[in-house]
């Protein structure tokens, strides 16, 4: 039902995630619904993340790519940028979206959000302040996170 | 005295059904007088009646009248027999009654006196036949009721007071057992020891009355279910009380949800008065009663088929149900269809007719269209629910007036993107009807042009719209929203019952009733115009008719006026002159309304025939709420005429809201396309046009429109049947009655032009052919045709391209387009020098335009297509699709680049140069394809005759190459294609067809929009096929119209041995396909196979 009129673009981008996936990342659409893809990102190395394998959510909107694709963790994690139901604060999931990013590019620059928490503009104020009063600690209970809820899933 | 006195009809009569039930039982050995002595020795029980007769022996003496026995005899011992029986009986006892009266009145005068008597004193059961002269006749039943009841106790008294009974009290027939469903009064009998006596265990038994305002409808038996268990609860023949939940929603003061209200309402119990509830109806029946008990117009008298010894849970108990309708129902019902509130619309299964239909009374004659055709799917009436959507249309009436006060017209193109309704399926849809059978009228002798005969058939149905009635027999003809019903009852006259409203009416509703007017639908160029200027002649102002009613309620403050014609404002002048030319000088006055000088003074209108005006000049009077304040409205027309009528098919516009606002006695709407992109067109149609209850949105939702996009083809099939009488439309292709078409154009003469191509020529295509067949092979080999669709396309166009001229083929790059991308590069260089922080570098410029002479394709990075119609370059050197870039701006006139977030301005935007041209310096190395040289042999034969032609093809880039020839063997030829602007376009076109000299018109299809009119031409030259055979038909069809009076010659170019041989092939064989009749499936299969055919 969903998966009639797919634009063009959406069966593109598929085709192209699943033929030439990006390192580190790997989305394929759900059966019922092409819109819907299951993703998952290896924690970037040198990052707190490092060895986890984060479960995502991510929905194409019938506006897409007019309109940015939704995103979730679905895997708990701990970091500045993502609060505890998954969200994920990015602008160019947001305001600063445009139609010539892909789900390809999303999902990097989530990868990369890995890599580089930004603590100043936080979506989850408790971790943001952890991570900012004593980020050594705060990059611990991340690793401590990423063993107990990332790995072995 | 006797007269006046309540009169009482045999026992045969009254106890018909038992003594017809004991028959069956044990035989017609038993006379009347047997029987009914047994049934009331056993209480009327039939049951018991059969066990005493057979205990007894048989009497040998027949006391009963031959006469009666006749009657009696006639007795059917089946079930359904028995009404009809019943009925026989009732007239045959009427005639014996009145011979009967004169014999027996003296006896009955003088036992009179004594009854009273003996009734209050003695035991009360001697003759209780009889009335007492004081007591009410319901008193008097009850009484007979109860000393019935008693003779069962006191048997050897029995025989005195039987004997009475049989002969005499020989009275009228008039109810002759009102033995009512409701609880009889307390204490009627006035004798103590009675009401000792009355046993409950006994079953009250009856038949039910003939009254005076309730009309018998029909009865049926109906299963019932059991909710309580028990011994002998029932008898046969015993009477069972409904209890229909009330109608009130207020559930103790406490608010329910209207589904637990629903199903609190759900249930109808019946019981019986001496066992209480036995059980309740089944949900089908229940559905149905439960509303129409409620409005009080119907009722039900039941009673128990058989008697039942035990009664289990949940066990089906056999009703026979009698229902009656009240007179009143075919007296309050000339309300309008439209006043009906939304919650009768949403009651799509109307309890009515289901009951009819639940009776199998058949609709004498039924409705053309029923609510069940519409909605299959399971639904039930909630009246509750439907209670509280009656505040819906207030809150929508509010929100509308906010549109209409703001932003009215911004509503008007809503629906652009909606998908176009193809012609195909308007036709469908509205139905062209093969020819129709219409007579002519004749035009009226102030109409000075020779009117064609299905002109003057429009002529003859729009004067009898005009009329109110169309024809004699469309007034005959059963509304098909109606069904017609005949009851039981011979008293009730015929029903009929509006099956989507629900409303009765004894009234005939024919076809066409409030409607005046309708739509012409005439396809393009058929003389709409000409057929409305003939109708306006022939009856200007509507002085032959008085048209005084209907519209307005105070037409004081209206002023009579004429016609008033709105069109857009291009056709205003056209009507103007068609009218000047068509009507004799002096027939009509006729009045512009426009420009900015405008009386405000509406008497001045009224004095003119014709009104002439356009929907901006109507919209911009209309005042929404004080619609007294425009001029037009304050006018009663006897006619108003929409040109172009779907420029109001947005029914929330303002325009459309004027419309709708003018009172007129008879409403028009003209046009060719009643419907351009969705159903909803129509709506809006019927609103002007006041076509009830279609102009009723819920109305339209509910039935129409919501069927209609749940792909239910109901919905069309309705819209279909609306717009049968309202609606004329004929088309090139209809034909009259002989079978002729209605408009005779001059024919078209088809050939195709096989061309034989040159040995280069053929080698070639064979080299070109070779290579791509290797490609689609390896596609083929790797199962990945489909996924290739694009490139195999490519590799055809190349085939095709090469069989109207190699130099197509032959790679790009051209004097011409290198100079733009040098000057696009400069522009790039200048701009990134002057702005250096934001623009590109040059060396990415100079990358980009470099790729661009090489041809690179790169994809838009929105549509990640590559083969982009109209690419444009950012100044920031990012190349988009134009389209894709417009959409993702929020605003109109710019945004930022999707790639860079540079702000950019549409107008910054640099139009790319598409594909460039030829490799080859074209004019000098100058060669002719065999295409070119037939297509120049031909044209030199035309123009000889000084004929104009027309030449089709799909590439600008063949229109170049044969500018070539054109101009070296001096040929005068204009160009018409994509690149021209609206009014370069009007120019060439009329250059075209006054022009002596440039006979020839190269013109590319695409660019060929709407309504081109060509007809000076009268030869077509298609270059090239199309896929779509369709087009190549549009495409002659723009020479081959109304005007064209030369023979049209085609001629289509075919190279021989090539691809475009076999995509003829293809076309013929896969037009079904192109018509979208196949599933997607399909497609992919025949895809496919077509492409295998193409590369063989």
């Amino acid at each position: 039902m969903a998966n009639s009129n797919l634009p063009r673009r959406i069966i593109k981008e598929t085709q192209r995630l699943l033929s030439e996936p990006a390192p580190g990342i790997s989305a394929s659409p759900s059966e019922e619904n092409m819109r819907y893809f299951n993703v998952m990102i290896l924690g970037p190395t040198q990052s707190p993340y490092e060895g986890g394998v984060f479960k995502l959510e991510l929905f194409l909107p019938e506006e897409y790519p007019m309109a940015p694709p939704k995103v979730r963790f679905l895997t708990k994690i701990y970091h500045p940028n993502i609060d505890k139901l998954g969200r994920i604060c990015l602008d160019i999931l947001k305001d600063k979206w445009s139609p010539a990013l892909q789900i390809r590019t999303v999902l990097l620059s989530i990868q990369a959000l890995l890599s580089a928490p930004n603590p100043d503009d936080p979506l989850s104020d408790n971790v943001a302040k952890h991570w900012k009063a004593n980020e050594t600690e705060a990059v611990e209970t991340a690793k401590e996170w990423t063993r107990l809820y990332a790995t072995g899933a | 005295m006797e007269i006046s006195r309540p009169e009482t009809p045999e026992p045969q009569i009254l106890l018909a059904e038992e003594i017809s039930t004991v028959r069956s039982v044990l035989g017609s050995g038993y006379t009347d007088i047997d029987i009914i002595r047994a049934l009331n020795a056993s209480g009327n029980n039939p049951n018991r009646a059969i066990n005493a007769l057979l205990d007894s022996p048989k009497p040998a003496v027949c006391t009963q009248p031959v006469r009666s026995n006749a009657a009696m005899s006639s007795f059917g011992s089946s079930k359904e027999d028995l009404d009809f029986n019943l009925d026989k009986l009732i007239s045959d006892a009427k005639i014996k009654v009145q011979e009967e009266k004169s014999d027996l009145g003296s006896q009955q005068n003088h036992d009179l006196p004594n009854v009273k008597r003996e009734t209050s004193m003695s035991s009360g059961k001697v003759d209780s036949a009889r009335p007492l002269p004081d007591e009410t006749f319901e008193e008097y039943m009850e009484r007979r009721n109860n000393a019935d009841k008693k003779e069962g106790k006191a048997r050897e008294d029995s025989n005195d007071s039987l004997q009475n009974l049989t002969t005499s009290n020989p009275l009228p027939y008039l109810n002759p057992r009102p033995i009512r469903a409701i609880k009889p009064p307390d204490c009627v009998v006035s004798d103590r020891r009675l009401q000792v006596l009355p046993n409950l265990n006994e079953p009250e038994l009856g038949n039910f009355p003939e009254e005076h305002d309730w009309f018998l409808v029909g009865k049926t038996c109906v299963a019932g279910l059991s909710t309580c268990r028990g011994n002998k609860l029932l008898d046969a023949g015993e009477v069972v009380h409904f209890a229909f939940p009330s109608s009130d929603r207020d559930f103790g003061g406490v608010r329910v949800r209207p589904k637990t209200a629903a199903a609190m309402s759900a249930i109808v119990r019946f019981s019986t008065k001496r066992s209480g509830e036995i059980g309740k109806l089944p949900p089908e029946w229940t559905r149905c009663l439960v509303p129409l008990v409620n409005s009080s117009k119907v009722k039900v008298r039941g009673s128990c088929v058989y008697s039942t010894v035990n009664l289990s849970l949940m066990q089906e108990v056999l009703l026979y149900m009698s229902f009656y309708i009240h007179s009143s129902i075919f007296t309050e019902c000339n309300k309008d269809a439209s006043n009906l509130t939304p919650s009768l619309v949403d009651s799509t299964v109307n309890p009515l007719a289901t009951l009819f239909n639940m009776l199998k009374i058949k609709p004498t004659k039924g409705a053309e269209f029923t609510p069940e055709d519409l909605n299959s799917r399971k639904r039930s009436i909630h009246l509750r629910d439907d209670m509280y959507d009656l505040e819906q249309p207030s809150q929508r009436a509010g929100s509308s007036k906010k549109q209409k006060a703001g932003e009215g017209e911004s509503y008007t193109d809503l629906d652009k993107d909606e998908q176009a309704i193809s012609e195909a399926s308007l036709n469908k849809l509205v139905g062209t009807a093969d020819h129709y059978n219409l007579a002519e009228a004749q035009p009226p002798s102030t109409l000075l042009c020779e009117l064609k005969p299905y002109q003057k058939q429009a002529l003859y149905w729009m004067s009898g719209l005009e009329q109110g009635v169309t024809v004699e027999k469309t007034s005959k003809t059963l509304h098909p929203c109606w069904s017609a019903y005949k009851f039981i009852d011979q008293r009730a006259p015929t029903v009929y019952v509006n099956v989507f409203s629900g409303e009765t009416t004894t009234q005939f509703p024919s076809a066409t009733q409030k409607t005046r007017g309708g739509i012409l639908a005439d396809a393009m160029g058929l003389g709409k115009t000409v057929m409305t200027i003939a109708l306006v002649l022939s009856n200007p102002r509507g002085e032959n008719l008085e048209f005084c009613d209907s519209d307005s309620d105070d037409s004081g403050t209206y002023i009579k006026g004429g016609t008033l014609i709105v069109c857009p404002m291009a056709l205003l002048g056209q009507w103007k002159d068609e009218i000047e030319a068509h009507a004799k000088p002096g027939s009509l006055s006729v009045f512009i309304h426009y420009g900015g000088d405008r009386t405000t003074d509406p008497r001045i209108l009224t004095h003119h025939h014709v009104v002439l005006t356009t929907y901006g000049v109507l919209t911009s009077a209309y005042k929404p709420g004080s619609e007294q304040n425009s001029i037009f409205h304050k006018v009663n027309w006897y006619r108003v005429v929409l040109d172009e009528a779907h420029t109001i098919k947005s029914s929330k516009t303002k325009v459309a809201q004027a419309a709708f606002a003018l009172s007129s006695h008879c409403r028009w709407c003209l046009t060719g396309t009643p419907l351009q992109n969705n159903l909803e067109d129509l709506y809006s149609l019927l609103c002007f046009l006041h076509v009830k209850p279609w102009c009723n949105w819920d109305w339209w939702t509910k039935l129409i429109q919501r069927p209609y996009e749940n792909g239910d083809e109901r919905g069309l099939n309705l819209v279909r049947a609306i717009l049968r009488p309202l609606m004329l439309r004929r088309t090139k292709e209809t034909r009259d009655k002989e079978g002729r078409p209605i408009l005779v154009l001059p024919p078209v003469n088809m050939r195709v032009v096989e061309c034989e191509p040159s040995e280069a020529e053929r080698d070639f295509y064979q080299a070109l052919f070779r290579r791509s067949q290797v490609k689609f092979d390896q596609f083929v080999a790797q199962g990945k045709v489909l996924h290739n669709y694009a490139s195999i396309l490519e590799l055809l166009l190349r085939l095709r391209q090469c069989c109207n001229h190699p130099f197509l083929v032959m790679s790009r790059t051209s004097t011409q387009e290198s100079t733009d991308l040098d000057k696009l590069a400069r522009r790039f260089l200048n701009s990134s020098q002057t702005n250096s922080s934001n623009g590109p570098t040059p060396a990415y410029v100079e990358e980009v335009v470099e790729n661009l002479r090489q041809g690179v394709v790169t994809e838009c990075p929105i549509c990640l297509e590559s083969t982009s119609d109209d690419p444009v370059l950012t100044p920031c050197a990012h190349r988009l699709c134009r389209e894709c870039l417009l959409a993702s701006w929020q605003g109109l006139s710019g945004g930022p680049c999707p790639i860079c977030r540079h702000v950019l301005n549409k107008s910054d935007l640099i139009t790319c140069p598409i594909e460039s041209r030829f490799q080859v310096d074209v004019e000098n190395q100058w060669k002719e394809s065999c295409k070119v040289a037939k297509l120049i042999r031909c044209l030199e034969e035309v123009l000889r005759k000084g004929e104009k032609s027309i030449v089709f093809s799909q590439w600008t880039g063949f229109m170049d190459l044969l500018e070539i020839p054109l101009k070296r063997k001096n040929i005068g030829f204009l160009r018409f294609d994509g690149k021209l602007l609206q009014k370069q376009r009007e120019r060439v076109l009329k250059e075209f067809s006054e022009s002596k000299d440039k006979l020839v018109l190269l013109m590319s299809l695409k660019a060929g929009g709407v309504g081109l009119n060509l007809t000076a031409a009268s030869n077509v030259f298609l270059m090239d096929p199309w896929w779509n055979p369709a087009v190549e038909e549009q495409a002659i069809m723009r020479i081959h119209r109304i005007g064209q009076k030369q023979q049209v010659q085609v001629r289509r170019f075919i190279v021989k041995d090539t691809v475009e041989e076999r995509m003829q092939q293809v076309q013929a064989k896969k037009q079904r396909m192109i018509s979208g009749a196949l599933t997607d499936d399909e497609v992919r299969t025949t895809r496919m196979e077509e492409l295998k055919m193409l590369f063989r």
